[in-house]
């Protein structure tokens, strides 16, 4: 139950950070083992800098 | 092979009689109030007829959306931009992108003509025009591995077309980020309440970057609800700031003061790192922007409001004191996010394109996420509609038109032939928490007093003066939202042109640039704004129909770059989905343009005004200083309009001469799409 309970926290958030345009760092996880097993996984702090870097790197991303 | 089934037929038969109906009520029952109802169903069954057979004759026959062709998200697929996302949750994330301040304050302003002119556009403009552009331009975008609007146009149109539009994006975001911060002036000036709450979002969001960035890294849900959360308390706490004697004067700021306080907090908000402000204000104001809108929508239903603003006021004559010209062209741009807006494009050409997951989704997101904003400005003008138009007209005519007290305002408004009573308005303002409505320009604060009656109709009466200050608080959260990300994005533009000129300022991350990019477009909307401020007539009057006109523009870019793709893939037979709004966008924007330069009433014209202004001057009517300030900005404003109406001019000159090139066989029929790629995805 509470297992049930952590996992729909953890979708509902994921869904909520996607809808804000921020990528999913569990997906980003998976992706990487798939593409890149050979390779370290870049640790969450990483991930989200480089996020932010990409998202408000350039060009504008939201209207008036 | 589809055969004829007139069972399937039948919802979309009934769908149909639905919007019809309520367009005839809309229409027939003049001279008495009906319900809001009628609005909201003569919209919504139009969109879903149009999303039906409209979109779906886009989707299918003119760009062939094609399912087992792999998207960017997949094929590039990196975990990080390019991520193939279910269609929901991406239609979400566009719609949150697209929708902003500008659907809300244009419909409200537009208000003045009634409310059928402004929703028969905000209707079928999004329809035939708006929706239909970001739907190519995201389709465009998608073919070409998320390419943006600027490098479309030079790679399908040419280089000189490209920095043409990337200098027509830098000079629009000035404008535009000029007359949002005048809203949000207009509507916290002399609001302890308003600019408590406001000021409050600066450490809120300041904490939720350290949580996010340094505490909890990329834990943005949870900062998010602390975020909000205490957002709501600085709400509350708001009402105890403004009552008190010692607190409420150091919240009360003139229109001068919290003008320069923006200025300052644009320039700081450009120079500090994305995650301690930028970042998580965005975050803070894209949840509470699906919040509201939903809760408004929810708060329309439950009260269905009858519509107390007429159909058509005597307004459409160009005499109307919100702001100058006739129905035509003055409506059409007046309106620009809700029915079309060209800052869609760079959107729909930015990060969502990178993420759709396949093909067929792109209807959903690009013309239903546009169908969705129009839904947004049809609740805007519900909003409006449902005031008193005495009310309505006290609150949105500049000072200089309604006399300084309650009681001249009540004679000028008499005399437009509608009635509010200075008691009416002294307990309207006492009910909203405010010490006066009266002359509050900017359609801000008569769309929070619109959305409070609603939200108390709905959901309890002893809380107005509370959701009063909610819709200010959420219209300026994302008002400074867009300030903030705006001034980033115009920085980083000046930079890159820049460094065309001495390469060591197109080094994004090198201080003394960033600081002079970012000093210059402060320095640009700042300059506007204040004079926004400063101007007898409430700036609004001049500043709205240039963000207007230049917005419409900016679409009509959009879609001369629309239209290219059509014909260099050899679908000209089709160019008329994108060619019959391009029309008439360049029908009312460069008629409207050249009203606002050349007419010659003085309350139209800018240079009609700048003569008039002279002649006070002459006469000693006005101190020379204030008039010699009043005539440089016309002035001004003139020559930006110009410069807007001839890029434009050359865009399409330079279309044109594309299409007829590659329709008369001098230029190959190609485009620069990706090749096709076989999907991987089943089914």
């Amino acid at each position: 139950m509470r297992a049930r309970l952590r996992a729909v926290l953890a979708s509902t958030a994921a869904l909520l950070r996607r809808i804000a345009g921020m990528p999913d760092y569990a997906a980003y996880r998976e992706h990487w083992l798939r593409h890149h097993p050979d390779r370290p996984i870049p640790s969450e702090r990483a991930f989200y800098d480089e996020y932010l870097r990409a998202r408000y790197g350039d060009g504008p991303t939201r209207c008036c | 092979m589809e055969y004829f089934e007139p069972m399937r037929l039948l919802p979309w038969i009934l769908v149909s009689l639905a919007g019809a109906a309520g367009w005839g009520m809309l229409a027939l029952h003049r001279g008495e109030t009906i319900s809001a109802a009628w609005l909201v169903v003569a919209a919504v069954g139009t969109y879903l007829v149009a999303y039906r057979f409209y979109a779906r004759f886009l989707a299918r026959r003119v760009f062939g959306l094609d399912d087992r062709r792999a998207t960017p998200a997949e094929r590039l697929n990196n975990g990080r931009d390019f991520v193939p996302t279910t269609r929901w949750v991406l239609f979400g994330h566009h719609f949150a992108a697209i929708a902003g301040a500008g659907p809300l304050v244009g419909p409200v302003l537009a208000a003045q003509f009634g409310y059928l002119p402004g929703t028969l556009w905000i209707v079928f403009g999004v329809v035939l025009g708006g929706a239909v552009q970001d739907f190519i331009i995201l389709f465009g975008s998608m073919r070409r591995d998320g390419k943006s609007l600027g490098q479309m146009a030079k790679e399908e149109i040419g280089p000189f077309t490209g920095l043409l539009a990337m200098i027509a994006i830098l000079a629009i975001m000035i404008i535009l980020l000029a007359v949002l911060a005048l809203v949000v002036v207009n509507a916290l000036r002399d609001s302890p309440w308003g600019v408590f709450t406001i000021a409050c979002t600066i450490p809120i969001a300041l904490l939720m970057g350290f949580w996010m960035k340094v505490w909890r890294p990329g834990r943005t849900v949870e900062a998010s609800l602390g975020g909000v959360a205490l957002l709501l308390l600085a709400l509350v706490a708001g009402r105890h700031v403004a009552e008190s004697p010692t607190l409420a004067p150091i919240f009360t700021l003139s229109g001068p003061a919290i003008a320069g306080w923006m200025i300052a907090y644009g320039f700081v908000a450009s120079v500090l790192p994305v995650w301690m402000l930028l970042c998580p204000r965005d975050y803070l104001s894209t949840f509470m922007k699906i919040g509201t809108i939903v809760l408004l929508a929810v708060g329309i239903l439950l009260v269905l409001p009858p519509l107390k603003l007429p159909p058509l006021t005597p307004f459409i004559d160009g005499t109307g004191p919100v702001f100058a010209g006739k129905l035509f062209p003055f409506a059409f741009i007046t309106i620009a996010c809700g029915a079309i807006s060209g800052f869609h494009a760079l959107v729909a050409s930015g990060t969502t394109p990178k993420m759709v997951r396949r093909e067929g989704d792109a209807r959903l997101i690009g013309y239903g996420g546009m169908l969705m904003e129009s839904f947004v400005a049809v609740m805007a003008m519900c909003a409006a509609a449902v005031l008193d138009p005495g009310v309505y007209f006290a609150i949105n005519a500049p000072l200089a038109a309604l006399g300084g007290s309650l009681e001249s305002a009540a004679e000028v408004i008499r005399g437009w032939g509608f009635t509010v009573t200075p008691e009416q308005m002294r307990a309207l303002a006492a009910s909203m928490g405010e010490e006066s409505l009266l002359a509050r320009t900017g359609g801000a604060p008569s769309l929070a007093v619109g959305m409070a009656q609603i939200f108390a109709g709905a959901f309890g009466q002893g809380l107005t003066a509370l959701w009063y200050h909610f819709a200010i608080m959420f219209e300026a959260l994302f008002i400074l939202t867009t300030v903030d990300t705006g001034t980033r994005v115009g920085r980083f533009m000046l930079q890159e042109i820049a460094g065309h000129v001495w390469a060591p300022m197109g080094r994004t991350s090198w201080y003394p640039s960033i600081v002079i990019a970012s000093a210059l477009v402060v320095g640009g909307w700042g300059y506007f704004l204040v004079q926004g401020v400063l101007d007898p007539l409430g700036g609004i009057n001049s500043l709205w129909p240039l963000f207007g006109i230049s917005n419409q523009l900016l679409a009509a870019v959009a879609l001369c770059v629309g239209t290219t793709l059509l014909v260099k893939s050899g679908k000209a037979r089709y160019a008329w989905v994108t060619l019959l709004p391009l029309a008439w966008l360049l029908t009312v924007t460069l008629a409207a343009g050249w009203q606002k330069v050349f007419a010659d009433d003085p309350r139209l014209g800018f240079l009609a005004h700048a003569a008039a202004t002279a002649q006070r001057v002459a006469s000693g009517a006005i101190d020379p200083a204030v008039g010699r300030r009043l005539i440089f900005n016309d002035r001004l404003d003139a020559v930006v309009a110009l410069a807007f109406m001839a890029v434009t001019v050359l865009v399409v000159v330079a279309s044109v001469r594309e299409w007829v090139m590659v329709l008369r066989g001098r230029k190959p029929v190609a485009t620069a799409e990706a090749p096709f790629v076989e999907t991987a995805y089943a089914g």
